[in-house]
């Protein structure tokens, strides 16, 4: 039991658990003081897997994140990505009148294959990662905006009820298909290509020396994470029932936060897949939690307020993060630099 | 086995290679010897992928081959332990060793079992006793080094470099260390080995080549060899063995004159109980290979790190600063030879350069007009000779002399005590380090005390009344008056004296 605490705290996703545990404690207690009568029925469970059929998309997209922050990327315009793969899903079945399996299948991967893109610019053309992510946010908002200009479009009624099912009268799912691409980790984590993400996170010069193809792996991580994040796409699809050129941007920026709180270090080569869902988690359940707590105050708040006091709290767990974790305390410095100047595998050339 | 020829490169300016070649024939261990920035490190890692020959060819068992990437190094047999490391610090010491050739199973994971017993076998070979599963960054630096050399190993390379793999280990892990290589050596394995303690060729390599200014200028026998031809060939000077610890002239200098006087300062793993004295008026130069200890004392006069053991008196009196503004204020004050990063601001004018050091006397809120540093500045300019276009541009429009000039100056104007300067003329041209040097002998006179590290043997003992050489955290040496020749410093470099030669033949 001793040892079983203390590797969690030696473990990179310690703060992140923290962050998550005492977000999750703010949600039930507000969920009590509101609504104590129905607290301990159904209901409460029910409105707490509701969280995940709306959030699938962007806990998916931070899944995607993070395999990249762990190289030592970040990916902002991984946003506009999924709302790629949304207006296309919409659309293909329109255009094309081909089955929505066809279609969604097709998505997938055209998702896969510009996050690929993406990937060749910034690791073969050595474009640093935020420059390549910034002028990407533009080209795909422009595709999306020319697939659909506005949003709308029609999804079938059974997409949607498939997805809000409860199989066995639990699991939505949403977290069906969360728990699968969590697998997908598990099973990564244990193969040489996630030790060479690590290694070329760590330190992409000694990476090198020690004969990584960095360039490939990033090529492999990128099309990984374009995975996520058109799985993100089509859920976002199946849950809205709409396709929406822009509404994916914020994601971006979102899921990189919730990377950073849940302990992965932005210079990359530390943190697991579990920072990144404890991160998104505690986000996650702040920004609902917020809304809540200014419904029980006297007085008319817009979501402006809203908005503003939950990205407060967010940033004050990022400084928080950054200076508690002495990993990201060390490396943010770093992390930043290679952001802007992009990696050094070969400088000494 | 390995052949090298006409093997060039450049970076920008520096050329580091010139023409230089190198051969190794199978089961031999080769020493590839010379003195700082000669370009072994670069030469080897042509080898390992990591730098691009600007020209020459490499042929690899009489194949002609062309290595671009540590992958393509690796495919051909060559592994190497690097002078600065490989490791990835985040990792644990099995995930480093099999980098790149992890062991899997089903499904393409990663067999943990086997990595285990991998690296347990080169950990046990090299007899270092540490937890493979401890994260890298969290070993002592000996032992990284000693996983570094296992990682290399662990590739069971044909060919096995060492750049100065050997400088952080302690003694018993170099024994260690040289029983593997004989072994590999008896399996037909040929190794690099790149040093500079002299001890070490003799003990284990077959043969050694000799790079001097990026050309090979010698090669041959290790038992056809002395000790002092090869130190001639690295530094063209033949060592002149009768340096001592002691300077002769001690008893020239009288005790009230006594300014900074260190007794027994201890670094662990940096320092070893050094001693350490300057008069007043006088230039003392430290000398030496790089990172024997020299930055680190400095550093610790200046209270810029810890010293665990050891006595500071400054002026008569025991010191312990508690920073360095400390030191400061106790009229120290220091030059750093890494302009970009420790001295000068490059956006702030001229005049406000030549200011700095001056704003840090008198009162935080103190009125202070830009007359007051304009004049001074013109002053200042006038007096060490700076070649500026106006006092009001940026420091960074000035050539790398100037400023440098820039930030001798600022510090001269407060006339310390003590100037501590930390090879202040590293990239600075001829003739502006001649100016550099009048304006410190001038200081000098006016009974100013420096202290002057330099890698550039020629310029230490130009301008130094007496030389300190550390070796190994150690002074190896200590020459003063006559005793300043070049062929003396040399063998002190070397660490061709008294108990630290002893060290180096055992
Ligand atoms: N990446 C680089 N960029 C620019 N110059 C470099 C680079 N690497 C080496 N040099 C220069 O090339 C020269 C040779 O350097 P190298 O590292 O090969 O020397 P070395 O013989 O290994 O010295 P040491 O004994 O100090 O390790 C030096 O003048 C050095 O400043
Ligand atoms: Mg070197």
């Amino acid at each position: 039991m001793r040892e079983a605490f203390k590797r969690i705290k030696k473990s990179p996703a310690y703060s992140g658990l923290i962050l998550f545990l005492a977000a999750l404690a703010l949600y039930f207690a507000l969920q009590l003081i509101q609504d104590p009568e129905s607290f301990f029925t159904f209901k409460t469970y029910r409105s707490f897997a509701g969280l995940f059929k709306n959030y699938a998309p962007l806990i998916l997209v931070t899944m995607g994140q993070a395999l990249l922050m762990l190289m030592g990327i970040i990916d902002i315009s991984i946003g506009v990505q999924l709302s790629f793969a949304n207006v296309l899903a919409v659309m293909l079945p329109e255009w094309t009148g081909m089955p929505i399996a066809a279609a969604w299948a097709l998505t997938l991967c055209a998702s896969v294959l510009l996050n690929t893109i993406n990937g060749l610019v910034v690791s073969y053309l050595r474009i640093p990662p935020l420059l390549a992510g910034y002028a990407m946010i533009y080209i795909v908002k422009g595709i999306n905006l020319a697939i659909r200009s506005a949003p709308g479009g029609k999804v079938p009624a059974e997409i949607n009820l498939f997805y809000d099912k409860m199989w066995g009268g639990v699991l939505p799912t949403s977290v069906i298909i969360i728990t699968l691409c969590y697998l997908g980790w598990a099973f990564l984590v244990r193969t040489p290509l996630m030790k060479h993400v690590y290694a070329i996170g760590g330190n992409e010069r000694n990476a090198f020396a020690t004969g990584i193809d960095s360039a490939r792996t990033k090529v492999k991580m990128y099309a990984l994470a374009g995975l996520l994040t058109g799985i993100g796409g089509l859920c976002y699809t199946a849950a809205y029932s709409t396709g929406n050129p822009i509404t994916g941007e914020i994601y971006g920026l979102q899921s990189i936060s919730a990377c950073i709180l849940g302990g992965i270090s932005l210079a990359g080569g530390w943190g697991t897949m579990s920072c990144a869902l404890f991160g998104i988690g505690f986000q996650v359940l702040i920004q609902t939690a917020v809304p809540r707590i200014f419904s029980m105050l006297p007085g008319n708040y817009n979501t402006y307020w809203h908005n503003l006091a939950s990205d407060a709290i967010i940033l004050i767990g990022l400084i928080g993060t950054i200076f508690a974790v002495k990993a990201q305390r060390t490396t943010l410095v770093t992390g930043l630099k290679k952001q802007v100047k992009g990696g050094g595998a070969k400088d000494e050339r | 086995m390995l052949k090298m020829t006409d093997i060039s490169k450049n970076f920008d300016a520096v050329k580091a290679l010139s023409h230089a070649s190198l051969s190794v024939k199978p089961g031999e261990i080769m020493a590839l010897l010379g003195s700082n920035g000669s370009g072994k490190s670069t030469m080897v890692k042509i080898l390992s992928g990591l730098v691009n020959p600007s020209g020459g060819t490499i042929e690899i068992e009489g194949k002609a081959v062309q290595i671009r990437s540590g992958a393509d190094a690796r495919r051909l047999g060559v592994a190497m332990a690097y002078q600065d490391l490989s490791l990835v610090p985040a990792m644990s010491v099995v995930d480093n060793i099999t980098l790149g050739m992890e062991p899997t199973g089903r499904f393409g994971r990663i067999d943990k079992k086997a990595a285990r017993e991998k690296a347990e076998k080169y950990l046990r070979l090299l007899k270092v006793d540490v937890d493979p599963a401890t994260l890298v960054q969290y070993l002592m630096p000996s032992t990284q080094s000693m996983v570094e050399i296992a990682k290399a190993m662990a590739t069971e390379p044909k060919l096995l470099i060492l750049d100065e793999a050997t400088a952080s280990l302690h003694s018993d892990e170099v024994d260690a260390l040289f029983e593997v290589l004989k072994v590999l050596k008896e399996k037909g394995t040929s190794v690099i080995i790149v040093t500079h303690r002299m001890g070490e060729i003799f003990r284990i390599c077959d043969r050694c080549t000799i790079l001097k200014g990026g050309e090979t200028v010698a090669c041959g026998e290790i038992k056809d060899m002395e000790l002092d031809d090869i130190v001639f060939h690295m530094t063209g000077k033949r060592p002149d063995h009768s340096v001592t610890e002691e300077a002769a002239q001690d008893h020239l200098y009288k005790e009230e004159d006594l300014l900074l006087d260190v007794k027994g300062i201890c670094i662990p793993g940096k320092l070893d109980q050094v001693d350490f004295k300057t008069y007043r008026g006088e230039i003392v130069g430290i000398g030496g290979l790089d990172g024997q200890g020299q930055a680190e004392f400095i550093r610790a006069v200046l209270a810029d790190g810890k010293y665990t053991e050891g006595l500071i008196r400054f002026k008569g009196r025991e010191v312990h600063y508690r920073s360095t503004a400390d030191a400061v204020a106790d009229n120290m004050g220091f030059i750093s030879g890494d302009r970009a990063r420790e001295s000068i601001f490059p956006i702030r004018s001229v005049a406000e350069n030549l200011f700095a050091a001056k704003a840090t006397k008198g009162g935080l809120f103190a009125p202070l007009s830009a007359r007051t540093i304009q004049e001074f500045a013109n002053k200042a300019i006038k007096d060490y000779g700076i070649v500026a276009g106006s006092t009001s541009h940026p420091a960074s429009s000035l050539s790398g002399g100037n400023q440098q000039k820039l930030v001798v100056g600022r510090w001269i104007a407060l006339s310390p005590d003590l100037l501590l300067l930390d090879d202040p003329t590293k990239g600075v041209d001829i003739h502006s380090r001649h100016e550099i040097h009048e304006i410190l002998r001038q200081c000098v006179k006016n009974g100013m005390s420096i202290i002057y590290v330099s890698s550039d043997n020629e310029e230490l003992l130009e301008i130094s009344d007496r030389v300190y050489v550390f070796y190994e955290g150690k002074i190896s040496g200590q020459l003063a008056g006559e005793d300043r020749t070049e062929e003396k410093l040399v063998a002190a470099m070397m660490g061709l004296t008294g108990s630290a030669e002893k060290g180096a033949k055992e």
